[in-house]
């Protein structure tokens, strides 16, 4: 049985849950595939998985309503306990990062981190990771007799390609947390105004490069964006000059992205770039230098001046 | 009003030198007992070894002083040298040198990745109970009067724009008795208290060199581990210091890379094209063909030796390894000399702290060690060999055997000029015939054998918050007025990671971007801008390359 530790925010699960619940799929074969939701008041988010999975565990305790290591760690230990699965799969996200190793610990569990595949199902099953900053894949299995832990990277399964069937129950699992035993003093969730864009979860990005030559051509870029309903980000010189603001680099400094579809306007595709962008469904090119490295990962290209293609192309959106 | 610390010794640098340094101080208070001592080491890496590059091949000497079983312990040597080759390169061909000249001979020595070792030091260093401050840079000396004080470290938490993030942290200040600087190459501690001091005022100005490096793993079978090859010639003019080396290590991994002396003339020389030029040289080519890049880097080399090392001594403090220049450029050794000097450093912090008088006039019991024993005797009669290499590939060859059949027995000490002032403008050495292109040596990058700096970049795994301040502090007014018309941007080529560019907009005179997130903490600006108009200063701790197997 594969356990997937789904992650939600104000009652809502975040997109890397359904990669996760995705990879679990992948992973299962016939196993069945249970997910556990941690929180209080979540049962809408438990309710959204219910299709996804054989069994939902809606884990509602008053320690868990505010993120804290200690209370999700106990809680997962429990949950493992009495579930007992072969597979526990988190989603690689910060809150992960921040609690599953010692949830891992306290189950005598085995943990891989940021893994990006999953060959064979099962127990015969080994997961690919990178290493090197991807420039190699290592192919790694389990070893111990302990859950076998697995955190699942962002944008390496589609939260689309999730299979839904019947919905099956939604059963509340009780907890035991001493709220004297919790170390940490969580303080009120805050998001500094600036960094408001998450283009992590944008389905559709238009990324602007130094090929858009001066500031004030931003605002041809922000058209076509506008036209595509896609949110504008950039390569590292375009933010680095402040034409836009240091939140919307993609790339290996920036963010990493996983969106639909991916247009790169006159980016010449550094390494460092490609990174925070390659694992795109579609990648749309425009580039003047037809021996730019982004067409080696561009599913389309077009080798031509963005000032002439990019008003076509919104005069073509608008219609 | 920062934070203190108050420590009887501390260290800055957490490299060769500085970890002998912190393991032989914890060795002389096992030995001597009394009232303990505390000792901190400041390392600027987010990880030990971290931004440690080297060849390397390794005179354990010094190692197996300091730990006597260190192979039981653990220590990583990749594999011994089992045979040297030199090799004079031409555009085409190579000619074997009939002799492997005695200072390149390295029967005895080890094939050791500098990184790895430095991390084995640190597990040494903290078994034995001292503080290894990682992710610590030291910003700034402090002083009383003319006396060194100890150390401010970095702040945290500064943005771009100056002001203070959510996660400000202040620097600390660490005050100690003896302050022992091992920050490297162009240290910029050291940099600091032999400008303030004046402690060079006697010496040669120092010679720097910049080793540009590449982990590679090749197809099985090509050449045998513990394998030790090095290139002199080709790319390189007759008038260029440097060669090649190419160190064949376990598991079908080869550690190659080039060094270029930071006096070349050519302002539009570009030492990364250098390497991609010897890379391409059909010797090279065909022990990378089909293999595949893992690792890069780049890092100044002090080669100016014994006349060029700056006092070592001075109230309260002591300067060891690279930031002092001890590096023995005709064995193309120096982290056995890191490691000597951090020891014999430890050991004069010891005795002075114990002594009581922590003042010049005591420390000064650490030159008389150098001066007594194997690194003196070691550098002294080699100390001219740098300079003569000033006047020519053949000259320094030639002055190099003979040194080797005298012992170095020479008259007169020969002089140099610091490498900046040796490059020519444009006008100067190419008359009214300046290239078009801005590079002079430039060559063709596939991505497979050759790179571009950007993607080389990567490959160091170098990373910086990208919400701070530059920590290169530039005077940029002179970039387009002068230093365009004079040189042609020589930062450009001579920074191997990028850092420098030249933005070029219609109707806007050439700017200078630094995309200083791109550092990897070579040093090479600092050193070679012709104007000296670059200071580097250390970014938020933690920043820089990631040098793992390096």
């Amino acid at each position: 049985m594969i356990l997937v530790v789904a992650e939600q925010r104000d009652g809502k699960l975040n997109r890397a849950t359904l990669e996760t619940v995705a990879a679990a799929q992948a992973l299962a074969g016939a196993d069945p595939i249970k997910a556990v939701v941690l929180g209080q008041s979540v049962g809408a988010s438990a309710q959204e998985l219910a299709d996804a999975v054989s069994e939902v565990l809606l884990v509602e305790h008053a320690t868990l309503a505010v993120y804290t290591p200690d209370a999700f760690a106990a809680a997962v230990q429990q949950v493992v306990a009495s579930v007992k699965p072969a597979y526990v799969l988190f989603p690689h996200t910060y809150q992960t990062r921040d609690f599953a190793p010692v949830a891992a610990l306290r189950i005598n569990g085995t943990l891989m981190t940021d893994v990006t595949g999953i060959n064979g199902t099962g127990a015969g099953a080994t997961f690919s990771r990178p290493m090197f900053q991807g420039k190699l894949s290592a192919e790694v299995r389990h070893q111990g007799d302990g859950p076998r832990c697995v955190t699942i990277q962002i944008g390496a399964f589609r939260a689309d390609a999730v299979k839904r069937g019947n919905a099956g129950p939604v059963t509340p699992v009780a907890v035991d947390i001493d709220a004297s035993t919790i170390r940490q003093t969580p303080e009120a969730p805050f998001k500094e105004a600036k960094q408001a864009v998450d283009l992590g979860q944008a389905e559709r990005i238009l990324a602007v490069g130094r090929g858009i030559k001066s500031q004030e051509n931003i605002a041809i870029a922000e058209r076509l964006a506008k036209a595509m309903a896609a949110e504008i980000a950039a390569s590292r010189p375009i933010c680095d000059s402040g034409w836009l603001p240091m939140d919307r680099q993609i790339g290996s400094s920036g963010q990493t992205v996983a969106p639909k579809l991916y247009v790169a306007l006159g980016i010449s595709g550094a390494i460092q770039h490609l990174v925070g962008m390659k694992g795109a469904r579609t990648i749309v090119a425009i580039n003047k230098d037809a021996d730019a490295p982004i067409f080696e990962v561009a599913d389309y290209g077009i080798v031509g001046d963005l000032f002439e293609i990019v008003p076509a192309l919104v005069s073509e959106l608008e219609k | 009003m920062s934070e203190t610390l108050e420590v009887d010794v501390l260290i800055v640098g957490g490299g060769p030198a500085g970890l002998s340094a912190a393991l032989r101080l914890a060795q002389l208070q096992k030995a001597g007992g009394g009232e303990p001592l505390s000792i901190a080491v400041l390392e600027k890496a987010r990880d030990a070894g971290a931004h440690s590059l080297s060849g390397a091949v390794l005179d354990p000497s010094a190692l197996r002083e300091l730990i006597p079983d260190c192979e039981a312990k653990g220590a990583p040597f990749a594999v011994p040298v089992h045979r040297d080759h030199v090799y004079l390169l031409t555009e085409k061909s190579k000619l074997p040198f009939p002799i492997v000249p005695p200072p390149l001979q390295n029967h005895g020595h080890v094939i050791v990745s500098l990184n790895a070792l430095v991390k084995w030091l640190a597990e040494q260093v903290e078994k034995e109970g001292i503080d290894l401050f990682t992710g610590f840079p030291g910003r700034e000396v402090l002083f009383d009067g003319s006396r060194v004080a100890g150390v401010r470290t970095g702040e945290r938490g500064i943005a771009r724009d100056g002001s203070k993030k959510s996660e400000f942290e202040p620097g600390v200040d660490i005050h100690a008795r003896v302050t022992i600087f091992c920050d490297g190459v162009r240290g910029n501690l050291t940099k600091e208290i032999v400008q303030r001091l004046d402690l060079a005022n006697d010496k040669e100005p120092e010679q720097y060199a910049i080793g540009l490096k590449e982990l590679w793993e090749i197809p099985e079978g090509r050449i045998e581990p513990g394998t030790v090859t090095h290139t002199l010639g080709y790319p390189l003019l007759q008038d260029q210091f440097g060669g090649g080396f190419i160190y064949a290590m376990p598991q079908r991994r080869i550690s190659l890379g080039f060094v270029v002396g930071l006096d070349y003339h050519d302002p539009l020389f570009d030492p990364h094209m250098a390497f991609n030029r010897f890379k391409q040289h059909p010797f090279v080519a065909s022990l990378l063909k089909d293999g595949s890049l893992i690792r890069y880097g780049a890092k100044a080399l002090p080669e100016g030796g014994w006349n060029t090392i700056p006092r070592t001594y001075m109230d309260g403090g002591l300067i060891a390894g690279d930031a002092g220049g001890f590096l023995n450029s005709m064995r193309l050794k120096g982290i056995h000399l890191a490691m000597r000097t951090g020891m014999l450093a430890a050991e004069a912090a010891f005795e002075s702290i114990r002594a009581g008088d922590t003042s010049a006039a005591s420390l000064k019991r650490y030159q008389d060690k150098i001066d007594a024993g194997p690194v003196r005797a070691e550098l002294y009669p080699v100390r001219n060999v740098h300079q003569a290499f000033g006047y020519g590939l053949l000259a320094g060859l030639m002055f190099s055997g003979l040194t080797l059949a005298t012992g170095g027995r020479w008259f007169e000490n020969l002089h140099g000029k610091p490498g900046h002032k040796r490059m020519k403008m444009l006008a100067w050495y190419y008359g009214l015939d300046v290239p078009a292109s801005r590079t002079s040596n430039a060559t063709t990058v596939d991505r497979k054998l050759t790179f571009d700096k950007v993607t080389n970049v990567h490959y160091s795994g170098t990373s910086h918050d990208e919400d701070q301040p530059s920590h290169l502090l530039v005077q940029t007014e002179v970039c387009s007025s002068i230093c365009g018309p004079e040189y042609g941007h020589p930062c450009v080529r001579f920074c191997p990671a990028n850092v420098y560019e030249i933005v070029r907009e219609a109707g806007k005179p050439p700017r200078l971007q630094i995309n200083a997130s791109n550092c990897v903490h070579c040093k090479t600006c600092d050193i070679m801008d012709p104007y000296q108009v670059i200071t580097w200063v250390p970014p938020e701790g933690g920043g820089g390359p990631q040098y793992n197997g390096m």
